[in-house]
């Protein structure tokens, strides 16, 4: 073939191929930045997105769009009946479910059609919300935009305080995971421009069945991730401490294997931010890291005797026990097996600083 | 002054056929004092210096003892002169500047001398290929000087010198310069076999050149180095390569040649390994970024804005709210405004138009974005393009970034990334296949030859440069002797 003719057949194929491409020009598109359900009654679920009209030298507009659907998957074309561009997921950066809704119907039905989707990536936070998801999104939170908001707020707790990591990824692993349960953060709307994080919730078959308050969230933190920090008050006799974990890390070990018994090793490197008394000598610092280290024994235990009670396996005790165990039978760990596992906690507190105050 | 020539003389009767209308020709008889001789001086005025016939020759020829022709070499000052009794030669001598003496009588017997008439500038800075330090000196027209600035730089036996002459019309001087004892014969062969081969009317300048004997004429790519810097050409010959120079032309050619040649100056070889390596490597990400920024623009917004950062999500869709274009038209609009301005200022007689035609960009890049025309973020990304591809050192291959762009921008457009990614690999494809005299074009990138890296996206230092280029085929591949370089190593001896 002459490089005439190949030009030729190149330029054909690339003209009539065009039409293949779907094409999505940005602003002609409408961006779902977050999208929320609600629980609407009679097993009806009302589904709200939340996109924002940008407009030059100014913050963001928050637009919502609200549909009711029977069936999940449908309320997205139902919403495209009142937008005038195509509504497109692949920027989208938190999905919020209404507490209700969670405890009721279950989000697994709603999360799958995200897990499908090539445009939304793995890294899309999940939510719970303490109260209508529709109410939360209408708020008007931060300079950048309500869905930016939600998503820095996620972002920044888990990445300095102590929410443990979670995105859509790890909802679903630890879902798919034999001998573990996935969880979700809790959002609460304060006021208009207010949001809170005010505890974790735990699911069981895709239904919450209980949530913690923030003031466990370190702990369970502890528990779930290798690595974690956030900060916590401490009490002794001569004061009060607010201790920042700056470095930690747990180690489990099966320690007994009949009856089952897991030692859950805690080292936490931390420094004083705040301190009550007068100063920090030796004593004292032995004395926070006893007290300390006592209060992650204490309230690691409640937290284990929650999942017990309520046959949840967040931390994914289970999956540890058959990394350990051959051929150990899952198929009755939540059932049964959970309630007869013993977890021992040992804590490691070190105090590496208390700052230089004369 | 008409003299009647006997018949056997045809071949100047037939010059003096043509020649007789054009006044610069001259034939005037003359009759020596002394010995009564008569005899003719035939030139071409204007390609001849009057004051070296009137100082250096005329006197002796008139009053000196001219017998026959014979005594004119002795007579006459001048050095360069020849007796031939080939009447072929007349036309050739004449439209060389030469002399002809020819005594009456004896008209078979013709004697040459040269008194040419030297015109042309003075050398000068280069321009094209500007650097702050090292030599100034650029090439000019004329082959004479031009080959006594290569020739003074390497003042060794082994210099060679061919000269042929192509263009049926235009008989112009080409020489091919090399060292015997390094360049290999494969490389020498080829251009004189290619330079002889070519079948022109007319050839001014050495661009007519580059396009005839390239490997591949169909290419965008130029396959031969051109410079006017003479020590870039000397440094190549000695590197083992072969320059042409061609009269008339103040552009050197140099081959074979490798893409990353073409994206390195020859200031790199002035300043520090370090820094320069630095500038390679800048130049090198400049090049790429010119080619794929508009082309990626193009492709994120019409087709793949989940790769788009959040916090860039606001910044672009708030500035292409009011823009009734698809983001290709937008692009092409800002492009071709980039190469016409580019272009006007090319055209403007001094630099300073090329600066105001940039200003001018601006301007109306602003005006366009005011008007709600085009995005101004697009307007950042094909002024900072633009920019980019000024940097690359050889003229000739901006050009061809230049027109890259636009097939890469056609397949953004219709396929988005994969067009990119398609029409990045045709190109690649047809690198790859294209060869520079024969040895590969993009080595050592392809062949990959980890010796040639040295000097390839990144310079080494000096002493890591003892080896010749592989793909040169040198018949002495080492720069320097071995055993000396080692022995010179160890300073504490």
């Amino acid at each position: 073939m002459k490089w005439v003719h190949k030009i030729l057949v190149i330029a054909s194929i690339a003209f009539f191929l065009n039409g293949c491409v779907k094409k999505e020009i940005l602003d002609d598109i409408n961006l779902i930045e977050a999208i929320g359900f609600d629980y609407a009654g009679d097993g009806n679920t009302s589904g709200t997105i939340l996109y924002p009209i940008y407009q030059p030298d100014q913050p963001p507009e928050n637009k919502t769009l609200t549909a009711k659907a029977l069936i999940k998957k449908s309320i997205l074309q139902d919403i495209q009946l009142q937008a005038a561009n195509p509504i497109v997921t692949g920027s989208m950066e938190a999905v919020l479910f209404a507490k209700e809704l969670a405890t009721k119907e279950g989000v697994l039905e709603l999360i799958d059609a995200f897990q499908r989707d090539p445009g939304v990536g793995s890294g899309l936070y999940l939510a719970v919300v303490d109260g209508e998801a529709r109410e939360l999104m209408d708020g008007n939170y931060g300079v950048r935009g309500n869905a930016t908001f939600i998503s820095n707020l996620l972002e920044n707790n888990i990445e300095n305080e102590d929410l443990p990591k979670t995105n859509l990824q790890k909802f679903l692993f630890s879902y798919y995971q034999e001998g573990q349960t996935p969880f979700m953060p809790q959002l609460k709307k304060i006021s208009d421009e207010k949001i809170e994080l005010n505890g974790v919730c735990f699911f069981k078959h895709g239904k919450v069945v209980e949530t913690i308050s923030s003031d466990q969230m370190f702990f369970f933190r502890l528990l779930v991730d290798k690595y974690s920090n956030g900060l916590h008050r401490v009490k002794i006799k001569d004061g009060e401490a607010a201790v920042r974990s700056i470095r930690s890390t747990h180690n489990f070990d099966l320690s007994k294997r009949s009856p089952l018994e897991i030692t859950v090793k805690i080292k936490v490197q931390g420094i004083v931010n705040e301190y009550t008394g007068n100063e920090v000598k030796p004593e004292q610092i032995k004395q926070l890291e006893n007290a300390f280290g006592e209060e992650i024994k204490k309230q690691s235990q409640e937290l284990v005797d929650i999942f017990k009670e309520q046959k949840i396996d967040p931390v994914g005790f289970g999956h540890f026990v058959k990394t350990r165990k051959r051929k150990y039978d899952l198929s009755k760990w939540l059932e049964s097996d959970l309630k007869n596992l013993t977890v021992k906690v040992v804590p490691d507190v070190t105090i590496t600083e208390a700052g230089v105050i004369e | 002054m008409k003299i009647p020539f006997k018949k056997k003389n045809t071949e100047k009767e037939a010059l003096e056929k043509v020649l007789s209308k054009s006044n610069d020709y001259k034939n005037i008889h003359f009759t020596n004092e002394k010995t009564k001789v008569e005899f003719y001086l035939t030139f071409i005025a204007s390609l001849t210096d009057e004051k070296i016939i009137h100082k250096e020759a005329l006197p002796y020829l008139l009053h000196g003892e001219l017998y026959n022709l014979d005594d004119v070499p002795e007579l006459i000052t001048i050095a360069e002169t020849e007796i031939s009794t080939n009447p072929k030669d007349i036309e050739l001598k004449l439209f060389n500047g030469y002399v002809l003496v020819q005594v009456v009588g004896n008209e078979e017997q013709l004697c040459f001398f040269a008194a040419q008439r030297e015109v042309g500038r003075s050398i000068g800075v280069p321009e094209v290929e500007f650097s702050v330090i090292g030599p100034k000196e650029a090439f000019v027209e004329s082959m004479k000087q031009n080959l006594n600035l290569v020739r003074k730089r390497i003042p060794v036996k082994e210099l060679v010198i061919e000269e042929l002459t192509v263009g049926k019309i235009s008989k112009t001087k080409v020489a091919i310069i090399y060292l015997e004892e390094i360049t290999n014969q494969e490389n020498i062969n080829t251009v004189r076999q290619r330079l002889q081969d070519i079948d022109i009317d007319g050839v001014t300048d050495s661009s007519f050149i580059v396009q005839i004997i390239s490997d591949n004429q169909n290419s965008p790519f130029p396959q031969l180095l051109d410079t006017e810097r003479p020590d870039r050409v000397t440094a190549s010959i000695i590197e083992g390569k072969v320059a042409i120079i061609v009269d008339g032309s103040p552009h050197a050619l140099i081959g074979p040649t490798t893409l990353v040649e073409l994206f390195s100056s020859f200031e790199d070889y002035f300043l520090n390994w370090i820094v320069s390596s630095f500038f390679r490597l800048i130049r090198l990400f400049a090049v790429t970024f010119s080619i794929l920024v508009t082309p990626i623009y193009v492709a994120t917004l019409s087709y793949h804005y989940e790769l788009i950062p959040r916090d860039l999500l606001s910044a672009l869709v708030a500035s292409r709210r009011a823009i009734p274009f698809p983001p290709i038209l937008e692009a092409l609009f800002l492009e071709l405004t980039i190469e016409l301005l580019r272009e006007a200022g090319a055209r403007l007689p001094t630099k300073v138009g090329q600066t105001i035609g940039i200003v001018g960009g601006i301007v109306i890049g602003t005006a366009s974005v005011e008007a709600g025309l085009t995005s101004n973020v697009l307007l950042i990304i094909i002024a900072l393009a633009a920019l980019a591809s000024f940097t690359t050192p050889v003229y000739r291959m901006g050009n061809t970034i230049r027109l890259l762009r636009f097939p890469f921008l056609l397949f953004a457009e219709l396929w988005g990334l994969v067009g990119i990614v398609l029409s990045f690999c045709i190109m690649l494809t047809h690198l790859i296949r294209l060869t520079s005299l024969g040895r590969p074009y993009l080595e050592p990138l392809y062949p990959p030859r980890r010796q040639d890296m040295k000097d390839a996206l990144i310079r080494l230092s000096f002493k890591n440069q003892a080896k010749r280029p592989v793909f040169l085929r040198s018949k002495h591949p080492s720069r320097l002797d071995e055993r000396d370089a080692k022995q010179k190593q160890d300073i504490d001896e």
